[in-house]
């Protein structure tokens, strides 16, 4: 009969979709560690975040090189936005398709290690370098009760950058670059009330930004001879006299001298600092030593200096460590490209587009700047400041293998930069809470 | 006509009955009225003869055409769907929620541990207060405005599907674009909402950084974003309501006013019970609004359950922690609903 030959045929049709369905579904699996195909060469996944387009460029070019050099190793490179870079590769790692070699915060370096996911590079690592090579931050860093689960790929600090030509224009000397004769705090917020122009109610320029933020204050404390933790980082030390005067004289360059600007009010419009910085609505921009790589592309003279001191001129210096997942299929030629990774030349290659600062003694001697000095892109007095990046305590962040803390230290300072909530209270608290967490962490 | 003759009419029109309507009948006549059928077959039976290897392919044909055999297949992909990735992992969940596990390592196993220090934990009872501030204000507001877009709407001026899709087009938005523009908005320097209140000389706060103005900023939002939504149902619910009381009311002389409140607002009660119940649910579940707009806000003033759920699960990696969190989530939404139902059940106008 014509109609039940054609409802079969629709039902037939009806379950091949159904079908068809599943299969997509079972196709879209992901391949986990990289595999040997016929002609032998080894995929490797690669992981990073991507802090700026040139950075992802950056790195790129640096693999090309690498697999030129190593025409049996084939790396693929995947940028990931920062935000969610810890949770994704979280994830990757748990569910066992994690990349063979990946960036690793250094806030997160001792976290995943406590979960053993990364591979040992202790034994490769001897074979090749040396720790003592290693500036004194990163070397504590990248070492875990003696051991080397991954290398450090760099130095990174915070810094002073300026606007030449708004110095200029106030007729305002620039920051001294020599670390030994850093501005102290009070010339700074001179200078910065100097910078700061209004017109009629509303100000038009303001002195400096980049303060309110506790990585940049971290270097600080240090400065005024604090320290947020103590030696052994199982307590926190905020409620201490010179942590605390460090955020009050950060919260008086907002409140009471009118120097600097909210933080949210320009980056909610989309403005990013280093956009402040060149468009004249800041004079001065305290940030990470990366954004040098930026600001040196946007066509304005800019500076850089050491931190205002507050007693000695000190800053913190961390680094993302390149690192291997320990479950890799290819151990040693994930070695090879970490090894490359922190080559003196792909190193340089990046220092000398202003992202990176070197984390070896031997290139902050003066043979050693002329390697990666670049006129174009270091400010003129860059090479007296080298040594501020390598003299830099290591960022007590990388020591805490509990990300609560931080989270905790945000929504407290959030309360002493926007609620008024004096600065006592607010130390007491975050000490408070720091500790409960840093004694669980230690479980 | 004889008795044989009328007999084979009557087996000639039964099956011309069932050839006419196709296999189904034989379904229903399964349910109801099986004797009268199994008589009739029996009269007929001389004429069709059963053997045994026939029986199992007329039992596999008869199972293609029953109903229930359809259902089952048709809705077993979005039952395996189900299954696999709703039902199961709220039941591996709850089972999560008495270890601790930070998805690398092996579970450990804490009985009611997580419960415990999650009743202890001051940050909870701070998301669980903004969570509860949301719900409170967003939902009144948010069918208020609603019903009353929805009244409006309805009374057939010109453009109406204009004004139906343009209130829509928030709900179908992304939330990113949402979130970006509205920060925009609440830009305490350059956003249009200081420049509106300056002009009447009111110096508006800074909006999303003030830990007293952010949540109502996001509420703002919220509410903006999914009124369309409720309106369109409280739209179908007026629709529904019989032109005929209305008549009748303007017979009587009552004023818009009395009509709304006697008529419409009754009539409604099954569409308001609906929306009520299901923005409940919705507020205490929100979170990308909050995430996208403030990331938790000021000093957590905006932070919500489902956010902190999230930071505990992926940033902090304490999985366990986090299920534990998203039960009790689940057991007070379902006993606010509960009392809503319980509540409908005693107000029943009719």
């Amino acid at each position: 009969m014509g109609g039940h030959s054609l409802k079969k045929l629709n039902i037939i049709l009806a379950l091949l979709l159904i079908f068809t369905v599943f299969l997509s579904a079972c196709n879209a699996g992901n391949q986990t560690t990289g595999e040997t195909d016929d002609s032998n060469i080894v995929t490797l996944k690669f992981m990073g975040w991507e802090a700026s387009p040139l950075e992802t460029k950056a790195v790129k070019v640096g693999l090309e090189k690498f697999m030129k050099e190593n025409p049996d190793i084939k790396v693929e490179y995947t940028p990931v936005p920062q935000t969610q870079y810890s949770s994704k590769l979280l994830t990757m790692l748990a569910g066992d398709a994690a990349p063979d070699v990946f960036f690793l915060g250094a806030e997160d370096y001792r976290t995943f290690q406590k979960k053993n996911v990364l591979l040992d590079l202790t034994a490769y690592f001897e074979n090749e370098y040396s720790i003592d090579d290693f500036i004194p931050s990163s070397a504590n860093i990248m070492q875990i009760d003696g051991k080397i689960f991954g290398v450090s790929s760099c130095t990174v600090s915070p810094v002073l950058f300026y606007n030449k030509d708004l110095f200029d224009k106030a007729g305002v000397p620039y920051p001294p670059s020599n670390p030994e004769k850093a501005w102290t705090w009070e010339q700074f917020v001179e200078a910065a009330k100097q910078l700061t122009k209004k017109d009629g109610d509303k100000v038009t320029q303001y002195g400096v930004f980049g303060l309110e933020n506790n990585y940049m204050t971290t270097a600080e404390y240090f400065s005024n001879g604090g320290s947020p933790y103590n030696n052994d980082f199982t307590k926190s030390t905020f409620n201490t006299p010179e942590v605390k005067e460090v955020l009050q004289a950060v919260l008086d360059l907002r409140v009471k001298e009118g120097v600097a600007p909210e933080a949210s009010v320009l980056e909610k419009i989309g403005m990013r600092p280093t956009q402040m910085l060149q468009t004249g609505k800041v004079a001065m921009l305290v940030d990470g030593s990366w954004a040098l790589q930026e600001l040196a592309s946007m066509n304005f003279p800019v500076g850089a200096a050491p931190l205002p001191k507050f007693k000695e001129s000190v800053t913190h210096g961390q680094a993302h460590v390149h690192a291997a997942s320990a479950k890799t299929k290819h151990p040693e030629e994930a070695w090879k490209l970490i090894s490359f990774l922190s080559s003196e030349e792909y190193q340089t290659q990046l220092v000398k587009e202003g992202l990176w600062m070197p984390n070896r003694q031997s290139l902050y001697t003066d043979e050693g700047i002329k390697k990666w000095y670049n006129e174009d892109v270091h400010p003129e007095g860059f090479k007296e400041m080298a040594t501020f990046f390598r003299d830099a305590k290591p960022n007590p962040n990388a020591f805490l293998s509990n990300n609560k803390v931080s989270s905790i230290i945000t929504e407290e300072l959030d309360k002493f930069y926007y609620d008024g909530v004096s600065i006592d209270r607010v130390a007491e608290r975050i000490d408070k809470r720091s500790n409960v967490e840093l004694q669980n962490q230690r479980d | 006509m004889t008795n044989v003759q009328m007999l084979n009419c009557k087996i000639k029109g039964i099956k011309k009955f069932e050839i006419a309507l196709g296999p189904f009948p034989r379904a229903f006549q399964i349910r109801g009225g099986e004797m009268k059928s199994q008589k009739l077959l029996s009269e007929a039976a001389p004429l069709v003869k059963k053997s045994e290897p026939e029986t199992r392919k007329k039992f596999l044909k008869n199972l293609f055409y029953k109903e229930y055999t359809w259902a089952i297949v048709l809705l077993l992909p979005n039952l395996i769907g189900f299954l696999l990735f709703t039902l199961w992992p709220v039941l591996a969940s709850f089972l999560l929620s008495f270890t601790e596990w930070d998805l690398l390592q092996p579970m450990k196993f804490v009985g009611i541990q997580n419960y415990i220090n999650l009743f202890q934990d001051e940050i909870f009872i701070k998301v669980f207060g903004n969570t509860l501030y949301f719900t409170i204000v967003s939902v009144p507001i948010g069918i208020v405005i609603s019903l009353l877009l929805a009244v409006a709407l309805n009374q057939g001026l010109r453009g109406i599907k204009f004004y139906r899709a343009a209130y829509f087009l928030p709900v179908i938005s992304s939330m990113v674009a949402v979130a970006v523009i509205w920060q925009w908005i609440y830009n305490p320097e350059y956003g249009v909402l200081n420049y509106f209140l300056s002009v009447f000389g009111i110096e508006g706060p800074s909006w999303l950084t003030s830990t007293k103005w952010a949540m109502p900023a996001v509420i703002v939002t919220s509410i903006w974003k999914n009124v369309g939504f409720n309106m369109l149902i409280f739209l179908a619910g007026l629709q529904a309501i019989p032109e005929s009381y209305y008549e009748a009311a303007d017979i009587d002389g009552a004023t818009w006013l009395k009509k709304f409140r006697h008529i419409t607002i009754p009539l409604l009660s099954p569409t308001t019970f609906f929306v009520s119940v299901m923005s409940v649910i919705g507020s205490f579940q929100v979170f990308d609004s909050v995430f996208l707009m403030t990331q938790g806000g000021p000093a957590r003033s905006t932070s919500v359950m489902v956010h902190y759920i999230y930071e505990n699960a992926f940033q902090f990696f304490k999985m366990g922690y986090a299920s534990a969190m998203s039960y009790v989530l689940f057991f007070i939404i379902a006993i606010i609903t509960l009392i809503q139902f319980w509540r409908q059940k005693k107000s029943q106008i009719y």
